[in-house]
């Protein structure tokens, strides 16, 4: 029993974050109208800053902060190409966009960040915070998993209860219709790209010690936060929240397996998949028939 | 004083001029209605006006210059755009749909005095109201921004004959608070009757500028207004080429 809840609570943490960057990747799609593929690479550029930070010898509290700001910078400066240059094409070309640009982050990161040279990566939190069932739960599983759900109720009551929420379900649905009544379009837009930069650097951080820190791999996250969007159907925060974790706590029961070690990084590529094909049913029965 | 002051405005779309050195002016309290057959450029005008599209010329509200302004922007000066097409939000409900847009100094009593009709469908998503619900909807949405002009595409096209009669009564409404309003209308008859000022667009050039009154009494004159020599298409061809 405990062989397999062990490494399902281990990977509770890595769950929390992808349910994270699930929820931001849903958060930019439904009010900017971008599958956005940079959204871990913006992450893990802000962690990266702290990371230089913190081995240049500045305290970790002030890195983190500046971490969680230059993830925000770095937001504001794709959103503005995407709004820029691109707010008027469709979403396929959009996604090919983001696709693109996070070719050229990885390129840029690992050049910036001395490629796979190892890192020392600070725990923002560490130790257990209890034992249950006789499993350690550590403070950083707690952690994530707490910010994963506090951030989704946020989504949620900030889109349907406040003016700026009411202002950006607008803009993502009818931009035109939205700019006539006099909406800050393109800084409500900007807002979005740093809200989940700064969102998305935050989750790295805590998620990149359990990781081989270097910048492709955790650009390369997006997939299990895409993998949890599209449990959310790009659309349910909610869904997204358990797909995300879920994920998490798969991914840790196979690398428990003798054989499963290697392969753990295939387990959202199945999610995808699987999700996918699930969406299609109706499709593929009405073509059947 | 005019609220909106339109000066040889030229509005290109795929690059070739769709409205062609038009000038327009809309005062407050009036209603300004603007004609012309389909494809006179109507809609591209009003486009060109908001913002949707880039135009060159001169476009003031109250005497201040907004030709090189965003939509945006033409919209917080106070210039409205009721959009052709019923553009409500219909993810969002009624009462959002004007909350979005609210004013600081608005209420949406003022909404739904002018449409009592809203009241009871407060909490029905936009995209589930009728059509004729959903055209009282982006009126009153424009509304409570508190503009100084409105500019209005074809609120009537494909609503009941009773529907369209309780929209221009709003209309009228809306002028008599202060509000200038540019009404765009297939409905030629019932748009003069409530309206001020005429206009007719032909092939992106005004033809005729006057009091709806006048141009209400010919119907014979507007027929000829819309469709230039085109009963005599031929004519006008043969006259060119003398
Ligand atoms: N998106 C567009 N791209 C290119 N040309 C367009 C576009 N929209 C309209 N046009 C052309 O511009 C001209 C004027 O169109 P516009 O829609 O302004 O006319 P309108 O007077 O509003 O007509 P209607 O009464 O049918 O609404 C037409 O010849 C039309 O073919
Ligand atoms: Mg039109």
């Amino acid at each position: 029993m405990n062989s397999l809840l062990t490494p399902a609570v281990a990977g509770l943490s890595a769950g929390g974050a992808y349910a994270i960057l699930g929820v931001c990747a849903i958060f930019t799609y439904r009010l900017v109208a971008v599958v956005n593929f940079t959204g871990a690479a913006i992450g893990a550029a802000g962690t990266f800053v702290m990371v230089a930070l913190t081995e240049h010898g500045m305290p970790l509290f002030p890195a983190v902060i500046i971490g969680i700001l230059a993830g925000a910078l770095v937001g504001v400066m794709i959103g503005g190409v995407m709004t820029k240059w691109f707010s008027g094409a469709s979403a396929t070309t959009k996604a090919a966009v983001t696709a693109a640009l996070l070719v050229g982050i990885i390129a840029l990161g690992l050049r910036l960040t001395g490629g796979q040279r190892p890192h020392l990566f600070p725990d923002l939190v560490s130790g257990s915070a209890f034992r249950f069932a006789g499993v350690e739960v550590t403070w950083g599983s707690l952690l994530t998993v707490t910010l994963a759900v506090g951030l989704t109720i946020a989504s949620d009551l900030f889109l349907a209860r406040t003016r700026t929420g009411l202002q950006m379900r607008a803009l993502s649905e009818r931009p035109m219709a939205a700019e006539l009544i006099g909406i800050r379009v393109r800084v409500l837009a900007l807002a979005v790209w740093g809200i989940m930069g700064a969102v998305t650097a935050f989750a790295m951080m805590i998620i990149a010690p359990l990781r081989s820190p270097d910048f492709m791999s955790l650009s390369l996250l997006v997939v299990p936060a895409l993998a949890a969007a599209l449990i959310g159907a790009f659309r349910s925060f909610r869904a997204a929240l358990l797909g995300g974790v879920l994920i998490g706590i798969v991914e840790g029961m196979v690398s428990a397996l003798e054989f499963g070690a290697r392969f753990r990084g295939v387990v959202p590529f199945l999610v995808i998949l699987i999700v996918l094909l699930w969406s299609q049913r109706g499709a593929r029965w009405d073509a059947a028939r | 004083m005019s609220a909106l002051a339109i000066e040889n405005l030229v509005v290109n779309r795929t690059g070739i001029p769709v409205v062609r050195g038009v000038n327009l002016i809309a005062k407050a309290g009036e209603i300004s209605v603007l004609l012309g057959s389909n494809g006179a450029g109507k809609t591209t005008l009003l486009e060109g006006i908001s913002g949707v599209i880039p135009a060159s010329g001169r476009i003031a509200l109250d005497g201040a210059d907004l030709t090189r302004s965003l939509a945006g922007h033409r919209a917080r000066a106070g210039l409205s755009h009721v959009e052709q097409g019923r553009t409500v939000f219909g993810e969002m409900t009624t009462e959002e749909n004007l909350r979005v847009a609210l004013h600081p100094s608005a209420s949406l009593d003022q909404a739904y005095a002018l449409f009592p009709e809203l009241v009871q469908r407060r909490t029905v998503l936009a995209g589930m109201l009728s059509g004729g619900e959903q055209q009282m909807l982006v009126i009153a949405r424009s509304l409570v921004g508190l503009p100084k002009v409105v500019l209005i595409d074809e609120m009537s096209a494909g609503l009941a004959p009773v529907v369209v009669g309780r929209l221009m009564s709003a209309v009228r409404k809306l002028a008599d608070s202060g509000v200038a309003v540019v009404l765009v209308e297939q409905f030629a008859a019932l748009a003069l009757a409530i309206g001020n000022r005429a206009y007719v667009l032909r092939r992106g050039q005004m033809v005729f500028e006057g009091g709806c009154a006048e141009l209400a009494k010919d119907p014979a004159r507007l027929h000829h207004l819309y469709l230039g020599d085109a009963g005599e298409t031929g004519a006008e061809e043969t006259r060119q080429h003398a």
